[in-house]
């Protein structure tokens, strides 16, 4: 099992003669929440891509746990802003689907054996729970259709994280919700990892790495332990979009409140350091968050 | 006021008044025919056609040796035909459909010409159809077959293309699913509705073709009998026929969209 979760080395992506991604390197840690920000354009959602493995970088190499992404797989899972639930099953068997592709065979399931019917009891039983975590048990005979998009993105999210990935992408998982579900769905990733946080005490492998793709800078460093800020505006811009903002988030408990004044100071910096285009500076300026990981397990083991 | 809503009782009172107004009208039609000339067939009166219901019912052949009644032996026919080349058509729609839909270098071959060949009215294509298969079982199904297939190959490899997302398929894969399991798990049951209506779609063409190549070289079926009994002005059989051909219409209707509900119960329009 690898240090790291998720490992970018040296990645760069090119579309035709245009360089959109620039040498990106990046360790994620077991139990991190990572979110990534950076102005329309940048290569977020080519990077996420490039994880995802749908669209394999030009240069480069990733590895999950490991193991070199060769293709959407098991390691990573997928929570998509438009929840791509499956229309066809309800709450509960779209929870539960992975478990069913993993676990048993079609064979297992066209001759419907004793063992499939045992293992599909215990799928939905898994299923139910893991609604219960996400806070949906009511919902798990609705099908897609007859939910609202908070409850549809909950599903989405047990979905994901009930396979147990390595790390789950979150693509912009909360752009389409108002804002009494977004702050349900924040709430429920800082549960998460208040979980992760019980797991290193108790000397576990933390089970919720996420990595979120967001526009919404106070959402970054909200919910997220490390903001990653991608931009092409710095010094070798014009080579492509880099990884110019790299630093720890305040950690927030679920019971906290909502108090985004504490973050002001840091949301300022991030939308300076990645977003104003007049603001050219050396892409490391701001990528110190190694450095500051003593510091951040030093906070963390305070909680 | 366009769409304003009527009570329930009074839009049912005019969809019977309308069908009521239309059997007057065909009645008073057929009075006034039979006045003009009592021996006329080509419009029959209510009486004149269930003499003709109860003769196609009637065994056929000499007393001694009856054979199967005509709407039978007719019924059996069509049926067979109309059944096994649907069927045929309707599995090769799908395979190939799917498989377009869902591999780019199957797709790339296929879907220019499927798109032309889905463009030519296959009524049109019985003269090379009766060249191809000749005469005999083999051509009614084949060319029932023949007859869906290219459309309805166009329309199931659409439906996989629009209704099935690339999200859904790459998150079935981080789900742990293989290659044919998306196809099965994923795409066959997401387009499985369209499927459904696809066929109800399709059954009306089928007919078609199956009963203008009855007319044209069967010696039995529905086709065959509608054309010569017409031959013979024996309209109160042909009729009947055609009132068998819209019951089996609505029979088709009513049981697709049965299966839809009941196989499809998240599907809603």
């Amino acid at each position: 099992m690898s240090e790291y979760a998720l490992e970018i080395k040296s990645l760069s992506h090119v579309f035709g003669s245009f360089r959109v991604l620039d040498n990106i390197d990046l360790q994620v840690l077991p139990g991190q929440i990572v979110a990534v920000v950076g102005p329309s354009g940048c290569g977020k959602s080519t990077l996420l891509k490039a994880i995802l493995g749908t669209h394999p970088p030009t240069h480069g190499e990733i590895l999950t746990d490991g193991m070199p992404v060769r293709g959407p797989n098991r390691n990573v899972g997928i929570v998509y802003q438009n929840y791509a639930l499956y229309d066809f099953l309800t709450a509960e068997k779209n929870v539960s689907f992975g478990l069913k592709m993993d676990e048993t065979s079609m064979w297992m399931r066209f001759l419907a054996t004793r063992k499939y019917f045992a293992k599909r009891r215990d799928h939905l039983k898994k299923s139910l729970d893991f609604l219960n975590v996400v806070g949906l048990s009511e919902a798990c005979g609705k099908y897609p259709h007859e939910m609202s998009g908070g409850m549809k993105q909950r599903v989405a999210v047990a979905q994901a994280f009930i396979m147990r990935p390595k790390i789950v992408l979150l693509d912009e998982p909360f752009g389409a919700l108002d804002e009494a579900m977004r702050e349900d769905l924040q709430m429920m990733l800082l549960r998460f990892y208040q979980e992760n946080l019980i797991a290193k005490r108790e000397g576990r492998r933390p089970e919720y790495t996420i990595l979120m793709v967001t526009h919404e800078l106070n959402e970054a460093i909200y919910v997220a332990d490390r903001v990653i800020g991608l931009s092409r505006f710095h010094t070798q811009g014009e080579q492509g979009a880099a990884i110019v903002y790299d630093r720890p988030c305040p950690v927030f408990r679920p019971d906290d409140p909502r108090d985004f004044s504490k973050f002001v100071e840091q949301r300022e910096e991030l939308r300076r350091a990645v977003f104003d285009e007049n603001y050219i500076k050396d892409r490391n300026q701001y990528v110190t968050f190694w450095k500051e990981l003593g510091t951040l397990a030093n906070s963390v083991a305070g909680i | 006021m366009i769409r304003r809503d009527i009570p329930r009782w009074l839009f049912w009172l005019l969809a019977i008044g309308g069908v009521a107004v239309l059997l007057g009208a065909y009645e008073m039609l057929a009075a006034r025919a039979t006045r003009t000339n009592p021996l006329q067939t080509t419009i029959p009166s209510f009486e004149m056609l269930v003499k003709g219901l109860n003769k196609i019912f009637q065994p056929q052949g000499e007393p001694e040796n009856p054979k199967s009644p005509m709407f039978w032996v007719d019924m059996r026919a069509t049926l067979s035909r109309l059944i096994i080349g649907m069927g045929i058509g309707v599995a090769a729609s799908v395979v190939v459909g799917v498989l377009m839909g869902a591999y780019r270098w199957i797709e790339a071959p296929l879907f220019l010409s499927f798109k032309f060949l889905s463009k030519i009215p296959q009524i049109a294509m019985l003269s090379i159809y009766f060249n191809i298969f000749e005469t005999g079982e083999v051509l009614f199904t084949s060319l029932v077959a023949l007859g869906i297939f290219f459309s309805m190959t166009q329309s199931i490899y659409l439906a996989v293309r629009q209704d099935v997302s690339d999200e859904a398929i790459n998150k079935a894969y981080t789900l742990g699913a293989s290659e044919f399991e998306i196809l099965y798990e994923v795409i066959w049951k997401q387009i499985l509705p369209k499927i459904i209506d696809n066929i109800r779609l399709q059954t009306g063409p089928a007919i078609i073709f199956l009963l203008a190549a009855e007319m044209a070289v069967a010696n039995a079926g529905l086709g065959y009998q509608i054309r010569m009994q017409s031959r013979i002005l024996n309209m109160s059989i042909v009729f009947v026929y055609l009132a068998i051909l819209a019951f089996i219409g609505l029979i088709v209707e009513w049981g697709l969209d049965t299966l839809r509900q009941k196989l499809c119960p998240w599907c809603v329009d």
